[in-house]
């Protein structure tokens, strides 16, 4: 008769530390002893597998929060890097663990398994190596980066031949080279890259293209006289700015010269807040999207002839990380407009017309 | 001028619905407060609906706009998806609320509805597009459907009607009905809701079929042995008692949510997406369904009642006890039936559909049972014949699909049992569906009429089910059965005549 312990703390995300190597047979024995134990009304789901890059303590106990409160809605095989490269000594230690929930209706624990490897030093190189034979076969694979990845070039370009899909989140970078951001995505064909910073933009570009569904409004797209886009100074606030005058650019055709003609960005002094305010005028007409203060809501108004102006007040979409992966992992097609657009915002840096710094248009 | 809008690329919500005016009539029963306004209120949380946005609850007690937008206000506080409510999102709805006080015969009452809405239309730019809603008992329908005509509420292709169940209480009925509402509203105004269809599941169905190459080849009388549907209810008629008496378990449930599940499941693969091009399969389908004689009912169903019994732990009454309920009923409360669909995919193969009030637990299930592998390689060895496989789709609770096949028992003998693999929507995508009254309303305000039931579906429904009602009125009385159980005893020698059992859900 096994011996139920390890699987007990395993299901209740107690940390089993295991050889690296020895990491898929420990697993096979311990769901082989829930499938046996009296008690074990225990289902084994995986989507996909993810695999989240961190380079600390904290941010891998951030990671693994995240993953256990993430795999309610999207259950997978966590493999989750802890990789201290500066460290003085080479190590590499492997521990599993399990994040289980009750699902709706039949009272049955829904559980995934969540492998950490922590490496140090040398052994980080060997990162690659050792999630490889990790992945659970026929499914796709999310390398989930939290920081930089262009400051791990080599990791990242040995890891990403894994992965199906990249997400990060440049709202979270100290500053975002977009000229090396754009070679990398754009240069990449098999793996497709989500950025947490456009993800975020979605609520504003559904506003936005809300407005210009009915065709007495849409006329007044080609008719565009300016964009006024304000943002706090939050994290990532100017880079999510550009990026969302960027996709208006470039779904409108518009060279770059327009793009600095037309669209002006402003900072306004709000250290926490992303996007503020919107305001596309057009020869005809006035959009406006405005975050109301102190409220989780935006309210939209247009002010065109012989068109609805009543304002409509919206709640925002949730910005937590759960809830921005969990928007990502829904849907994993490639995003082609934040590719046009992260392009359009790269060329419009380079040409010296809008800036990341905050004090606004060169 | 852009033919479409450029902003919409990649964008994977839906755009929002024109501005409309959804008007209401049973503004103050129990499923605008339950279902109708928490999921408007659901809509407007997430962003779909449109800012020029009206709500007008038509009913006959008096009351203020203001009484009237506390009263939902409490309703959606208890029963929203997205709850603690956020007052921003509630106050937006709530100022597009309004209450028209009125009687459905009074035709003045109608007339002041089209002055309310005109207003409407002036000051929300609903510009004439209206969602009549009728949350009302079925036999008013065609006054309501009149009236609206006659105050000419009913003569754009913008105005449309959402009819509820049930959808006439006979094939004459039901087709009166439909002369009724086609005679002021075109049929393509006209979109009868049937809430199964709003189910996550029940849209997987067609996923499951047509995007899985291999189900499809295997859906077909050489593969399938029969098909069973089934519905079972722990309740019992709950204080509807007056309502069901008249309706009874064929009428209520089978010939309607029951049917739709049976034309999802058989029907032919359509051309495409299109509303009318689903429709019209389905009813190819159903056309294809032989209709039981009246003098046939006998071969082909079983019908029961409930007695007391006990369910949970919990004694509960007998059918006949309930309140409102004649103490000498014959009303089915139970039903079993055999269909067979005469096409060239399904010659042979039956379908069984089984529903009941008061059964052991509440499941909504289709269990497609294929034939027995040949016996010549195990058969002569094995202490217990093999189990044929049934792939399980399960609508509720615990959505998900399973399929039973056939493995070795590790060992030195060769020892098969069946196994089950299971999918279930909570494990793997989460439990975060949309209700099903929230996408039909969405769908409906967007003038999307892919979930909603044709008029020739709902007659054609009817035409197998006629026989059945006219044999029922002359044969003996339901069979009773008591709480708590799987239905009368005469249902299991019904399917064990052909040599089948019933599936323990």
């Amino acid at each position: 008769m096994p011996d139920a312990a390890p699987l007990e703390s395993f299901a209740a995300g107690v940390e089993t530390a295991v050889d690296v190597a020895q990491v898929e047979r420990q697993l096979t024995e311990l769901w082989q002893m829930a499938a046996e134990s009296e008690s074990g009304a225990v289902t084994r789901a995986s989507l996909f597998n993810l695999v989240a890059y961190t380079e600390s303590e904290e941010s891998r106990d951030r990671a693994t929060a995240i993953i256990s409160e993430l795999t309610s809605r999207h259950p997978c095989r966590a493999i989750v890097l802890c990789a201290r490269p500066d460290a003085a000594r080479a190590g590499l230690i492997a521990s599993i663990t399990a994040h289980c929930h009750l699902a709706g209706g039949g009272g049955k624990q829904v559980c995934c398994e969540q492998i950490s490897i922590a490496a140090a030093g040398a052994g980080v190189s060997q990162l690659p190596g050792a999630v490889l034979p990790l992945l659970e076969a026929d499914l796709p694979t999310v390398l989930w980066w939290r920081g930089n990845f262009l400051t791990r070039a080599e990791l990242f370009r040995r890891l990403v031949t894994v992965a199906d899909r990249v997400i990060f989140d440049t709202s979270k970078w100290t500053t975002v080279p977009v000229a090396e951001l754009a070679d990398l995505v754009l240069g990449q064909r098999r793996c497709r890259f989500a950025d947490l910073s456009w993800t975020r933009l979605a609520f504003w570009q559904r506003l936005t293209a809300d407005f210009f569904d009915p065709p007495a409004c849409r006329q007044e797209l080609a008719r565009l006289e300016s964009v006024e886009i304000v943002h706090g100074n939050g994290p990532g606030a100017r880079w999510r700015a550009l990026l969302y005058g960027s996709w208006l650019g470039c779904r409108l055709d518009w060279s770059i010269d327009t793009m600095a003609r037309r669209m002006q960005l402003h900072a306004r002094p709000d250290r926490e807040a992303g996007l503020l305010t919107i305001c596309l005028k057009s020869a005809g007409g006035e959009f406006v999207i405005q975050k109301e203060p102190g409220q989780q809501t935006a309210c939209n108004r247009v002010r065109l002839p012989h068109v609805c102006e009543l304002p409509r007040r919206r709640a925002l979409w949730p910005t937590d990380d759960v809830s921005l992966l969990s928007q990502e992992l829904d849907h994993p097609g490639r995003h082609t407009v934040y590719e046009r657009a992260l392009a359009l915002a790269n060329q419009c840096c380079s040409a010296g017309k809008f800036s990341l710094e905050c004090a606004a248009r060169v | 001028m852009l033919e479409t809008n450029p902003l919409r690329a990649g964008i994977v919500a839906r755009s929002s619905p024109d501005p409309c005016a959804v008007v209401i009539f049973g503004a103050t029963g129990d499923l605008t407060g339950r279902k109708l306004l928490p999921a408007l209120y659901n809509l407007a949380h997430e962003g779909q609906l449109p800012g020029g946005f009206a709500i007008v609850g038509f009913g006959r007690r008096a009351k203020s706009h203001d009484e009237f937008r506390a009263e939902l206000r409490r309703d959606v506080e208890q029963h929203a998806r997205f709850l603690p409510m956020n007052p921003a999102v509630w106050d937006g709805l709530a100022q597009g609320l309004y209450y028209q006080q009125g009687d459905y015969t009074n035709a003045a009452d109608f007339t002041a509805l089209g002055k309310l809405l005109a207003q409407i239309d002036r000051e929300r730019g609903t510009d004439g597009n209206r969602l009549f809603y009728m949350a009302t008992p079925p036999g008013q329908f065609p006054q309501i459907v009149q009236q609206l005509g006659t105050a000419g509420l009913a003569n754009s292709a913008a105005q449309r009607v959402i009819v509820e169940k049930p959808f006439g209480r006979s094939l004459d009925t039901a087709r009166e009905l439909n002369r009724t509402i086609t005679g002021v509203f075109d049929e393509r105004q006209v979109l009868r809701i049937d809430h199964y269809l709003g189910k996550e599941t029940v849209q997987n169905i067609l996923v499951l079929r047509f995007a899985n190459e291999i189900f499809e080849h295997l859906w077909n009388e050489k593969y399938v042995d029969h098909v069973q549907i089934t519905v079972a209810e722990t309740l019992g008629v709950e204080g509807r008692g007056g309502y069901y008496d008249q309706a009874g378990a064929l009428r209520d449930m089978v010939q309607n949510h029951m049917m739709q599940l049976l034309a999802l499941i058989a029907m032919e693969p359509p051309t495409s997406l299109e509303a009318e091009v689903i429709r019209d399969e389905k009813v190819k389908l159903l056309r294809a369904v032989r209709p039981i004689p009246a003098d046939h009912v006998a071969q082909y169903t079983v019908r029961g009642q409930y007695a007391a019994g006990s369910l949970a732990g919990k004694s509960v009454a007998g059918y006949r006890q309930e309140k409102d309920v004649a103490p000498d009923s014959r009303t089915d409360t139970f039903v079993a039936l055999k269909l067979y669909i005469d096409n060239w995919r399904w010659s042979g193969v039956p379908f069984f559909l089984r529903h009941g009030k008061r059964l052991p637990k509440r499941v909504a299930e289709i269990a497609v049972q294929f034939k027995a592998p040949p016996a010549v390689l195990f058969g002569a060895d094995l202490a217990a014949p093999l189990q044929t496989n049934v792939l399980v789709i399960r609508i509720q609770p615990d959505e998900g699909i399973s399929i039973r096949m056939n493995a070795k028992v590790p060992g030195t003998i060769l020892n098969i049992q069946p196994v089950k693999m299971d999918f279930r929507y909570g494990g793997s995508f989460g439990a975060r569906s949309p209700d099903a009254y929230e996408r039909l309303l969405y769908d409906a305000l967007c003038g999307d009429s892919t979930l909603f039931i044709r008029g020739d579906e709902a007659e054609r429904s009817w035409v197998i089910m006629d026989g059945v009602l006219q044999g029922w009125q002359t044969a003996p009385a339901p069979f009773p059965y008591e709480a708590g159980t799987w239905g009368p005893a005469e249902a299991d020698a019904f399917i064990e005549r052909d040599g089948r059992q019933w599936r323990r859900p």
